[in-house]
């Protein structure tokens, strides 16, 4: 599947932290894009250190089709409650979109009774849009879907997180701009995400907001990152990791930042494409207050769970991966 | 069983807390409130409660609500050891809400509040939980207690174990001593435990000397509290 083969020194451990993370040391990123639910607490610790404060998990797909509208409930609920909560641990402020994915629309009975369950969830605390929304196979199931739920968005006065399709990507992401501004979305509210060099003139000059998925092999590479916000600027544009079950990167918005820095980018560019954008494209919810991950950082002291052992105030449950020796 | 739903003054209660309330809503977010409450005492199921319930923040705010002692001691002479000390706005609103949430029917009632834990975030766990002394059909809540114990939410634990009357007078001598050992566990001041003393059980005592002898084993440190409960634990 690659072209990079694995060398010795590839499989050795790394002793100390990279060498890109001193590029960046002090700068601040929002990753509007990241499944962690399929990551591990080793990538928000990583995270943590690279310093991403904030993030969004948008609902999406979990690998396979659901069977009944009570794992979808109880999905959006984990979005909400635990995911937040292991979030914080690591003082990461954890936001969410709910919304019905392109893929499982397609099943018909199902999607009716996920439709009734969102407003459950749509007004909750943090959720700061609908998403991710819009196609896959580009069916008429999709659209339907689609089209109901820019709807929900509109009334709610919630932003839109648009998933555009892997096939077929150019129509399909035109389509969808088409659609949100025939239901009579803002395109300031609407943010189009995984872009890529054939997608983005369009979507900048349509007034919507385009985002990036530095993923690696299928979505967008990091230096071709850095040759589009030279073209482009960083008006509306923002970049996302969409890291998920995948081979994909939590880092990736940190990684891009440093790439950027390294090749000249000005670091204002740099600060709105990896944390500014995102704040003012989502904080259009009202759900989004920056002060809520400066206090963060405290009231994780006091959350603080781990396991069988007792922590007391400041200790951080750290582990020294590098240790031999488990304690 | 209890054939009525509240076994305190429930419409006292709402008297001491409408005034705070007030105090900590803006003139927008009290009007708000007002057409949200006409609307639900005429709406039909739940869809109206719930919604308001999910809403309260954005009107609410977070902001600590000092309460003076005296409101503090008239509010526990209702519903004894409930003492919201450091609540913020929007969980006291959350309380104030579900005072008034349709509660004749026991099964609709047990039904709706059921769902909104089976659906609530973060912080409407936390407040849910903080409110259970206050809800209506108090015996119907013990496993939804003994389920949020199992939680690993730190916040939501806190909300059961911490200065909350509804455990030590509702949970089963095997729910209590789990809330207790998980306490040990997870670190909490276990001092704050409401009934810690006074439901204290040879059974527990022998699960906390169990547990001291398990952390010696392993050469880790042993809780110097495990002693309030078992004295014979050897620190």
């Amino acid at each position: 599947m690659c072209c990079n083969p694995l060398s010795e020194q590839s499989l050795q451990p790394q002793a100390q932290e990279p060498l890109y993370l001193d590029k960046i040391k002090g700068m601040r990123f929002f990753d509007p894009h990241v499944h962690m639910t399929s990551r591990t607490t080793d990538d928000y610790q990583a995270m943590a250190d690279a310093g991403v404060a904030a993030i969004i998990e948008p609902s999406f797909w979990l690998g396979q089709p659901r069977t009944g509208v009570d794992t979808f409930k109880d999905y959006f609920s984990s979005l909400v409650g635990w995911e937040r909560f292991r979030a914080s641990q690591f003082g990461i402020k954890h936001y969410c979109t709910i919304g019905l994915n392109s893929k499982e629309a397609n099943n018909e009975a199902l999607a009716e009774q996920v439709m009734e369950v969102l407003p459950l969830f749509m007004y909750k605390e943090g959720v700061v849009g609908i998403g991710e929304i819009g196609f896959d196979d580009q069916t008429a199931l999709e659209e339907k879907y689609y089209r109901a739920q820019l709807n929900l968005a509109r009334e709610a006065g919630l932003p839109v997180q648009i998933h555009t399709p892997h096939r077929d990507k150019k129509r399909g992401t035109q389509r969808s701009m088409d659609i949100a501004l025939e239901h009579g979305l803002d395109p300031k509210m609407v943010i189009v995400d995984h872009n890529n060099e054939e997608t983005v003139q369009e979507v900048l000059d349509r007034g919507f907001w385009a985002a990036f998925t530095i993923y690696p092999f299928t979505k967008m590479g990091n230096e071709r990152m850095v040759a589009l916000v030279k073209q482009y600027g960083s008006e509306r544009i923002m970049v996302n990791s969409a890291a998920d079950w995948g081979i994909s990167d939590p880092l990736a918005v940190p990684k891009t930042a440093a790439l950027m820095h390294e090749s000249g980018i000005d670091l204002n560019d740099i600060h709105l494409v990896t944390y500014r954008n995102a704040i003012t494209a989502f904080a259009q919810s009202g759900q989004i207050n920056e002060a809520d991950w400066e206090s963060a950082a405290v009231v994780d002291q006091r959350e603080k769970f781990n396991g069988s052992s007792i922590l007391r105030g400041g200790q951080q449950p750290r582990v020294d991966k590098h240790n031999k020796i488990i304690r | 069983m209890t054939h009525q739903p509240y076994l305190y003054d429930q419409q006292a209660l709402l008297g001491l807390l409408t005034p705070l309330l007030i105090t900590q809503l803006q003139e927008k977010g009290l009007a708000w409130l007002q057409q949200q409450q006409a609307k639900a005492l005429i709406s039909e199921g739940f869809q109206q409660w719930n919604l308001t319930f999910v809403a309260l923040p954005r009107h609410a705010g977070k902001q600590t609500v000092v309460l003076a002692d005296d409101q503090l001691a008239a509010m526990a002479r209702l519903v004894p050891g409930f003492t919201p000390r450091h609540w913020p706005a929007d969980r006291l609103a959350r309380a104030w809400w579900l005072l008034q949430w349709p509660a004749a029917s026991q099964e609709a009632y047990v039904r709706s509040i059921s769902t909104l834990f089976h659906t609530g975030s973060m912080e409407e766990l936390t407040a849910l939980y903080s409110c259970l002394p206050l809800l209506a059909w108090p015996e119907s809540w013990v496993a939804q207690t003994a389920e949020g114990i199992r939680s690993n939410i730190g916040d939501v634990l806190e909300a059961i174990m911490l200065h909350n009357p509804y455990p030590a007078r509702y949970l089963p001598v095997p729910a209590w001593n789990q809330l207790v050992l998980k306490a040990f566990f997870t670190g909490k001041p276990v001092v704050e435990i409401t009934g810690l003393q006074e439901r204290n059980n040879p059974d527990l005592q022998q699960m906390l000397h169990d547990y001291a002898a398990e952390r010696k084993a392993a050469g880790r440190t042993v809780d110097p509290q495990l002693s309030l409960l078992a004295s014979q634990v050897l620190l």
